[in-house]
C-alpha cells in the first residue's frame, strides 16, 4: 500500500502555493496535515500529478479573535485548537467537538483547514463550520474571496474552492452571551468517524430559544442544517415535548445514505435520539455562558 | 556452601523472556528481514470475483526502469510442480480438492485473486509495475452466498467439479434419532447463522526466499504456525527435495489459524525467487490481508431440537451449510469437527448431523481460533432459546443439561469421554461470582428508567489436546518430538518444532524445563524456527500446552537421567544419590561436592570415560499428551443496549476456567482475554462484508473494525481447581478457548437485555443498526 | 529525491528520500530502525506511532521529507544503551504484550500521553490508546502496564 509517484513542492510563502497551484489546477493536490490525503495516496484511490505540501507555511497558522470572530489559519493542527484558551472560551462547540476527531496522533498532525477543505460529511469539523455559518477565506493569484459555509460544500469531498484557490483561514463567530453547545455522535468505536453527529448550538434568553441551529455529520453527502426543526425551536421555551417534535421534523426532511455501518433508517433514527439529547444538553449549558 | 535451594517456576508469572526485545523494537518480523540484493514483489489482483482470464499483458511493466520481473500464472505453473493445497494433504483433506494454481491463469474465482506477480527493486516500484499490467477479463455472473451456491443452475467456478459443491452433502446418525424425535415432549425448529469474519493478526502473510544457485537450496524466511509444514508446502510445489528446502521463521505477530502451510502468494515468491536470481520479499498489506488472505465462520444451521417440558435437550439434528470460499481448503474438514463437538459437555442421547461445503466468489475459507466454535454458539443459543420458551433459567437448564463427572467418564454421543470436564463446577462458580439475584434487580430497576441491561451465560469444551481414546487418530498432530541438550556452557537448549506467535514458548516450555531439569530459569533456551535444527511441529489447535509442554517435561527428566549417569561417574557417587538444584550437580546432603551441570557437559566432551557409557547429553523425546485432556469453562457477560442507537457496551465479563495446571498464570489469562476480544469483537463490530456483485467491502481496517482498548472491559477470570488425569501433565490448551464461547456469552446477554421487546437473536453479529431491527421486529410482532 | 537531514533518537541523519517515501518507510528502509511497524498504512491501528517534536504521531501518515529539521524518536530511542524505561519496564512487569507487533506503537503513545498526563486514570488511558489495536490481549495487560508506570512515576 505503497504511495504512487508525485512531483513534490514545498512553497513557503502563501503566495509561492497560489501561484503553483495556479499553474497545475486540479492535477494539484494539497497536502496539509496528511491525515485524509496520505491514506487516500496509500490506497492508490488518487494519483496527483503534484503534491503542494503547505507545512512551511507559517503565516496559515495561528488562532486570533477580534470583533466577535474567531480566525483560525488553516494549517493549525487540531490539537492546537483543541489546547487553545480562545476556542475554548470563545467557540464552545468547536472546543466540544475536536477531542472527537479521531485519535491523539491524528490531532497532532491533522489541520482545521484541511479536515474542512476534505470535506468528509461524516467528520466532525464540517457539521460545526455549517452550525456557525462559519467564513472561508480562499485565495488565488486574483485575491482572496470569502464562502459562507452554505456555500462551501458542494458535495461528497467536494467544496467550491477552486482549483487555483488555497484555503487560508477560517472565521467563526464568537459565541454570545446565553449560548448553549452539544457535540454529539455515534460512531462504532470511540474515535471512529460518525454515523451520525449532530452539532447544536442554541442561544437562549429569558427562557426562550433565540437562535437554533442544528448541523448533521453523516447525514448526507454534505454536513446539513436541520433547518425545518430550527424553525420551530425559535422562539419557543426548552421542553422535552418541544425536542421530540423538532427531532421528528429534523429526520423527516433528511435522506440519509446506507452504508456498512448503517441503513438509512438507522441513521434516521439515531438522528433523532441525537436531536433530542443534543437540544437537552444545549438548553441545559446554556444557562451558563454570560 | 549454602544450602542450593531448589526453584518452582511451574505455576509462577514469570516475566518473559521475548520482551526484551519486543519492548525495544529488537523482534524480527519477515518484514524486518533484510538481504543483500533483496528485491520486492507486488500482485496484481482482480477487481472481479468471477471472471474468464482473456489475456494478461506485463510488457509495459517489464519496461518500467526499476521493474525486473513479471510472471503470470501461466508461467509460474511452467516453473512448479501442480497440486493440491500442502496442508490439506497432509491432513488428508475431505473432499474434491480442486486443482488450483498459484496465480489465476485461466480464472479469477474472487476480487483479488492474484493473476500477475511483479519484481522490483521496491515495493514502491512494485506496485508502480502493478498498475502498468493489463488484463482482460470477460466477466462471469458471481456467487456470491451459500444458497446460490447450492443451486445447480449457479455457474460453477471449478470446471473439474461441475458444480460448486466442494464437500458434497453427508448424513451421519448418533443414537437413534427418530426414536428420540418422536418421543419428545416438544421439537423446536431454529435457523442460526454464523457470519464472515476474520483474523486480522497484526503482522500479516509474508516471505522472504532466497535461492542459491550454486547449492540447489532454497531458503524461505516466513511468518508461519510450523517452518516444516511451511517446508513441506514449498519443496512440494517447487518440486525439490525437502532436504533443499529450509525454513527460517523468527518473531510473528500473531496468526490465529491463518499462516499454516504456505499461502499461493508465498509459493509464488519462492517460485519468482528461484527464477530471478537475488532473493525476492513480498508481506502482504493491509488491504491484501483483509481481502486475500482468508476469512472464516460463514455457516449456517438449520437446528431441530428434541427437549422434554423439564428442559433436557434429547436430541439433536443439524444441517449444515459451511461457505469456504473461492479455494476450498480446511473448510472442508470443519463440518466433521462441528460433528464430533455438537454433544458438548451435555448429556445428548442422539445426533443426526448433515453438512454441506460450497464454493463462492469470495476469499477462501481458512482456519481461525477455534475453527469449528460455531457448535457452541449453536448449542449456548438454542439453549437460551428453548430456555425462554420454557421458563427456565438459563444457568438452571444448563446444570440440569451437563453431563455428571462419573468414573469412567460419560462419553459424547458422537465418541469422545468427557474425562475431567469441569462443567457443572465452572456454572457454579459463575454463579457465585456473579450475583444473579442482584442482577435481576438492578436490571429491573434499570428498565424503569428506560435503561436496557442484560445478562448472558455460556460453557464450553474444548479439547486441548483432548482425552487419550481410541477414537482420535493420531497423524502429524498426534505426537510431539523435542531435542534436549546440554550445552557446554550450562545451557539447556530445546529445540522444538512450536512456532510461537503471541503463545510465549519461549518462557512457559523454559519454566517447566527449568524445574524438571534443575537449573535456574535463565539456564534454559529455547530455540525454534528452523527446519535445519528443529524436529517436526506446529503451533495450534490448543495443544501446545499438553504436548509442548508434556514434551519438555519429560524429555528434561530423560536428559537429567543421562547427565546424572554421566555426573555418577565424573563424582564417584551413585547415580540415586546425585541431584540437580540450581544448575548443580551435587551428592545429596554434601553441597560441597557440587559440580556445575556445564562443568559435566565439559568433561563428557572429551570422551575420557569408561567405554559403553552414553556421553552425548542430548535427548530425542517425544510425547503423546499423556492421559490429554478437556479445557473449558463459563463465560457470564453483563451489557447495557442503547435502545435509540444500537450500541452495547460490555459492562461486565467473567470467566470460570478450567485448563488445567497453569504453567504462567499471566499468560494463561493474556491467552483468554485476547480471545474473549476476538469474541466481542465477532458480535459487535468483525464483519467481512461482500456485496452482490462479490467486491469486498470491508477491505481497510475503517470498514473491517476491531475492538480497541475502548471496547473490552476488565475481564475477571477464576481458574477452576482442575481434575488430575496424569501423573505429570497436566497442562491443558487454553488459546482458543475464549474465542469459542464469548460470542455466545454475549448474544445471550443482549437477548437477555432485549427481552421487554420480545427479541429472539438466531444471528451471530449484531452492530448497532441490527440491534435496533431486532427491536423494531419484535415491537411490530414479527 | 530531496535531501533531508532531521535527528532521530538523538542523533542527526542526512539523507536522500523520496517525496512519495513515509517515515515510517524511511525509519525502516533507509534508517534500519525496523522497531516501528507497518500494521495498516493507513492510519487506523497505531503500530507506527513514533514521536516527532514531543507530539505522537503515525509515521504512515507522514512523508519522510516532511520531517526534516524534526526531532523523532522511535522506539529504539526510549531507553540508553540497552536498558528499559519506566514504560517498558512496567510493561513487561505487567505481561503487557504477545506477539508484539503492535507494541512499538502502543508503548511510544503511552509514552508520550503519560509525558503529558501523568495522572491519568484507566479511561483516560483506555481513550488515549484506543487508536492503538492490539489483537492478542484483549487489552487489560497494558492498560495495567500504564498505570503501573504512571504510579512508578509519579512515586519519583
Amino acid at each position: 500500500m505503497k504511495l504512487p509517484p508525485f512531483d513534490y513542492e514545498a512553497p513557503r510563502t502563501v503566495s509561492e502555493a497560489v501561484e503553483l497551484l495556479a499553474e497545475h489546477q486540479d492535477e494539484a493536490s494539497v497536502l496539509a496535515g496528511g491525515q485524509s490525503l496520505i491514506p487516500l495516496l496509500a490506497l492508490r484511490l488518487a494519483h496527483p500529478a503534484v503534491l503542494i505540501d503547505i507545512n512551511g507555511i507559517e503565516e496559515l497558522s495561528g488562532v486570533s479573535a477580534a470583533d466577535g470572530w474567531v480566525a483560525i489559519g488553516a494549517m493549525t493542527r487540531a490539537y492546537v485548537a483543541e489546547e487553545s484558551e480562545t476556542v475554548a472560551d470563545a467557540l464552545p462547540l468547536l472546543a466540544a467537538a475536536l477531542p472527537l476527531i479521531g485519535h491523539e496522533a491524528i490531532r497532532s498532525r491533522g489541520t482545521i483547514g484541511g479536515s474542512l477543505a476534505h470535506a468528509d460529511p461524516a467528520a466532525e469539523l464540517p457539521a460545526v463550520a455549517r452550525a456557525l455559518d462559519a467564513e472561508f477565506v480562499v485565495r488565488a493569484q486574483s485575491g482572496e474571496r470569502v464562502v459562507p459555509a452554505a456555500e462551501w460544500f458542494e458535495g461528497y469531498l467536494t467544496t467550491s474552492r477552486d482549483p487555483g484557490e488555497l484555503l487560508v483561514k477560517v472565521r467563526f463567530p464568537a459565541a454570545g452571551p446565553g449560548t448553549g453547545i452539544s457535540f454529539q455522535e455515534v460512531a462504532r468505536r470511540h474515535g471512529d468517524f460518525a454515523i451520525v453527529g449532530l452539532a447544536v448550538s442554541l442561544m437562549v434568553s429569558e427562557g426562550s430559544i433565540s437562535d437554533a441551529r442544528l448541523a448533521f455529520a453523516g447525514m448526507s453527502d454534505v454536513p446539513v442544517r436541520a433547518a425545518v426543526a430550527e424553525d420551530l425551536l425559535v422562539g419557543e421555551r426548552p421542553s422535552t415535548e418541544l425536542f421530540d417534535e423538532a427531532a421528528r421534523r429534523a429526520t423527516d426532511s433528511v435522506d440519509p445514505p446506507a452504508d456498512l455501518h448503517g441503513s438509512a433508517e438507522y441513521r434516521r433514527k439515531v438522528a433523532a435520539a441525537l436531536v433530542r439529547r443534543g437540544l437537552r444538553t444545549a438548553a441545559d449549558n446554556a444557562g451558563e455562558r454570560q | 556452601m549454602a544450602a542450593i535451594p531448589a526453584e518452582r517456576y511451574t505455576g509462577a508469572s514469570i516475566k518473559r523472556s521475548e520482551d526484551p526485545r519486543i519492548l525495544t523494537g529488537a523482534g524480527r518480523y519477515v518484514d524486518d528481514i533484510k538481504l543483500p540484493g533483496m528485491l520486492h514483489a507486488a500482485f496484481v489482483r482482480s477487481p472481479l470475483a468471477h471472471a474468464r482470464v482473456l489475456s494478461v499483458d506485463a510488457s509495459a511493466a517489464r519496461e518500467l526502469p526499476g521493474i525486473v520481473a513479471a510472471f503470470t500464472g501461466t508461467d509460474l505453473e511452467a516453473m512448479t510442480v501442480p497440486g493440491p493445497d500442502a496442508l490439506m494433504a497432509l491432513l488428508g483433506g475431505a473432499g474434491p480438492t480442486p486443482e488450483f494454481t498459484l496465480l489465476a491463469t485461466d480464472k479469477v474465482r474472487f476480487a483479488g485473486d492474484p493473476v500477475a506477480i511483479v519484481i522490483a527493486e521496491s515495493r514502491y516500484l512494485a506496485e508502480d509495475g502493478c498498475e502498468l499490467v493489463d488484463v482482460e477479463y470477460d466477466q462471469l455472473p458471481p456467487v456470491t452466498n451459500a444458497s446460490f451456491a447450492l443451486d445447480p443452475s449457479s455457474p460453477p467456478l471449478f470446471a473439474n467439479l461441475g458444480d460448486n459443491i466442494a464437500r458434497p452433502h453427508s448424513r451421519n446418525e448418533f443414537g437413534d434419532v427418530p426414536a428420540t424425535f418422536a418421543t419428545a415432549d416438544r421439537v423446536f425448529d431454529f435457523r442460526i447463522d454464523v457470519h464472515r469474519h476474520q483474523n486480522m493478526p497484526m503482522e500479516g502473510r509474508g516471505c522472504v526466499a532466497s535461492y542459491d544457485g550454486g547449492l540447489g537450496v532454497i531458503t524461505v524466511y516466513t511468518a508461519t504456525q510450523s517452518v516444516h509444514v511451511s517446508k513441506i508446502a514449498v519443496a512440494m510445489r517447487l518440486g525439490m527435495e525437502q532436504d533443499k528446502v529450509r525454513v527460517l521463521a523468527g518473531d510473528i505477530g500473531g496468526s490465529f489459524g491463518l499462516k499454516i502451510g504456505a499461502s499461493r502468494e508465498e509459493l509464488a515468491v519462492a517460485a519468482a525467487a528461484r527464477a530471478v536470481g537475488p532473493p525476492v520479499k513480498w508481506v502482504e498489506d493491509r488491504g491484501e490481508n483483509l481481502t486475500t488472505s482468508g476469512q472464516a465462520r460463514e455457516e449456517s444451521f438449520d437446528v431441530r431440537a428434541a427437549v422434554s417440558n423439564d428442559g433436557d435437550l434429547l436430541g439433536l439434528d443439524v444441517n449444515m451449510v459451511i461457505d469456504t470460499g473461492a479455494y476450498p481448503g480446511m473448510g472442508t474438514m470443519v463440518p466433521g469437527i462441528v460433528e464430533a463437538m455438537l454433544p458438548g459437555p451435555y448429556k445428548l442421547a442422539a445426533l443426526g448431523f448433515e453438512s454441506t461445503a460450497v464454493t463462492t466468489n469470495k476469499a477462501s475459507y481458512v482456519a481461525y481460533r477455534g475453527p469449528w466454535a460455531s457448535e457452541t454458539f449453536v448449542r449456548e443459543r438454542i439453549l437460551d432459546l428453548i430456555a425462554k420458551d420454557l421458563g427456565l433459567d438459563p444457568l438452571e437448564i444448563r446444570l440440569r443439561n451437563a453431563a455428571p463427572r462419573t468414573d469412567p467418564p460419560a462419553v459424547m454421543i458422537t465418541g469422545r469421554p468427557l474425562a475431567g470436564v469441569t462443567t457443572r463446577e465452572s456454572l457454579e462458580r459463575i454463579a457465585q461470582l456473579v450475583d444473579f439475584p442482584a442482577f435481576r434487580r438492578r436490571q429491573a430497576e434499570a428498565r424503569t428508567q428506560g435503561r436496557y441491561l442484560g445478562i448472558g451465560v455460556a460453557t464450553f469444551i474444548e479439547a486441548a489436546p483432548g482425552p487419550r481414546s481410541p477414537e482420535v487418530p493420531s497423524g502429524p498432530m498426534g505426537t510431539e518430538p523435542m531435542r534436549l541438550r546440554l550445552e557446554e556452557d550450562g545451557i539447556v537448549t530445546l529445540f522444538t518444532g512450536q512456532m510461537p506467535h503471541g503463545q510465549s514458548h519461549e518462557t512457559t516450555l523454559a519454566q517447566i524445563a527449568a524445574d524438571e531439569f534443575g537449573v535456574p530459569f535463565e539456564q534454559v533456551r529455547v530455540v525454534t524456527g528452523d527446519t535445519d535444527v528443529v524436529p517436526f511441529g506446529l503451533t495450534g489447535g490448543s495443544r501446545s500446552a499438553t504436548m509442548a509442554g508434556g514434551v519438555a517435561l519429560h524429555g528434561a527428566r530423560q536428559l537429567k537421567a543421562k547427565v546424572i549417569e554421566v555426573a555418577s561417574h565424573l563424582m564417584e557417587a551413585s547415580a540415586q544419590d546425585l541431584q540437580i538444584t540450581d544448575g548443580q550437580v551435587w551428592v545429596r546432603g554434601d553441597p560441597a561436592s557440587a559440580i556445575s551441570v556445564g562443568e559435566v557437559a565439559r568433561r563428557a566432551a572429551t570422551g575420557r570415560f569408561a567405554p559403553g557409557l552414553d556421553a552425548n547429553l542430548e535427548v530425542e523425546a517425544a510425547f503423546d499428551g499423556g492421559e490429554g485432556g478437556w479445557s473449558g469453562g463459563s463465560h457470564c457477560a453483563i451489557v447495557e443496549v442503547d435502545v435509540e442507537t444500537g450500541i452495547v457496551t460490555v459492562e461486565r465479563y467473567v470467566v470460570a476456567e478450567d485448563c488445567g495446571a497453569l504453567i504462567n498464570p499471566a499468560i494463561v489469562d493474556g491467552q483468554i482475554r485476547g480471545g474473549v476480544a476476538q469474541g466481542i469483537g465477532a458480535v459487535l463490530l468483525e464483519r467481512s462484508a461482500y456485496d452482490q456483485d462479490g467486491n469486498c467491502q470491508s477491505a481497510t481496517l475503517m470498514d473491517y473494525l476491531v475492538p480497541t482498548a475502548c471496547d473490552i472491559p476488565r475481564i475477571e477470570i477464576e481458574h477452576l481447581e482442575t481434575v488430575p488425569l496424569d501423573a505429570d501433565v497436566n497442562f491443558r490448551g487454553v488459546g482458543e478457548g475464549g474465542m469459542i464461547v464469548a460470542p455466545p456469552t454475549v448474544v445471550n446477554a443482549i437477548e437477555d437485555a432485549l427481552a421487554p421487546f420480545g427479541a429472539r437473536i438466531y444471528e451471530q453479529h449484531l452492530p448497532p443498526a441490527r440491534i435496533l431491527e431486532l427491536i423494531a421486529a419484535a415491537d411490530s410482532g414479527q | 529525491m530531496v535531501e533531508i537531514t532531521l535527528r532521530v533518537n538523538g542523533t542527526a541523519c542526512t539523507g536522500p528520500a523520496e517525496a512519495r517515501k513515509t517515515l515510517a518507510d524511511f525509519l525502516r528502509d533507509d534508517l534500519n530502525l525496523t522497531g516501528t511497524h507497518l500494521g495498516c498504512e493507513h492510519g487506523v491501528c497505531g503500530a507506527c506511532t513514533v514521536i516527532v517534536d514531543g507530539r505522537a504521531v503515525r509515521s504512515c501518515l507522514m512523508l519522510a521529507v516532511q520531517a526534516a529539521g524534526s526531532e523523532v524518536t522511535t522506539i529504539e530511542g526510549l531507553a540508553p544503551d540497552g536498558g528499559l524505561g519506566v514504560v517498558q519496564q512496567a510493561m513487561w512487569d505487567s505481561h503487557s504484550f504477545q506477539c508484539g507487533f503492535c507494541t512499538p506503537g502502543m508503548v511510544m503513545q503511552a509514552v508520550a500521553f503519560l509525558g503529558d498526563h501523568p495522572d491519568a486514570g484507566e479511561q483516560q488511558i483506555r481513550e488515549a490508546l484506543s487508536g492503538n489495536i492490539c489483537r492478542c490481549t484483549g487489552y487489560q495487560s497494558i492498560i495495567d502496564g500504564v498505570l503501573l508506570a504512571a504510579k512508578r512515576s509519579r512515586g519519583r
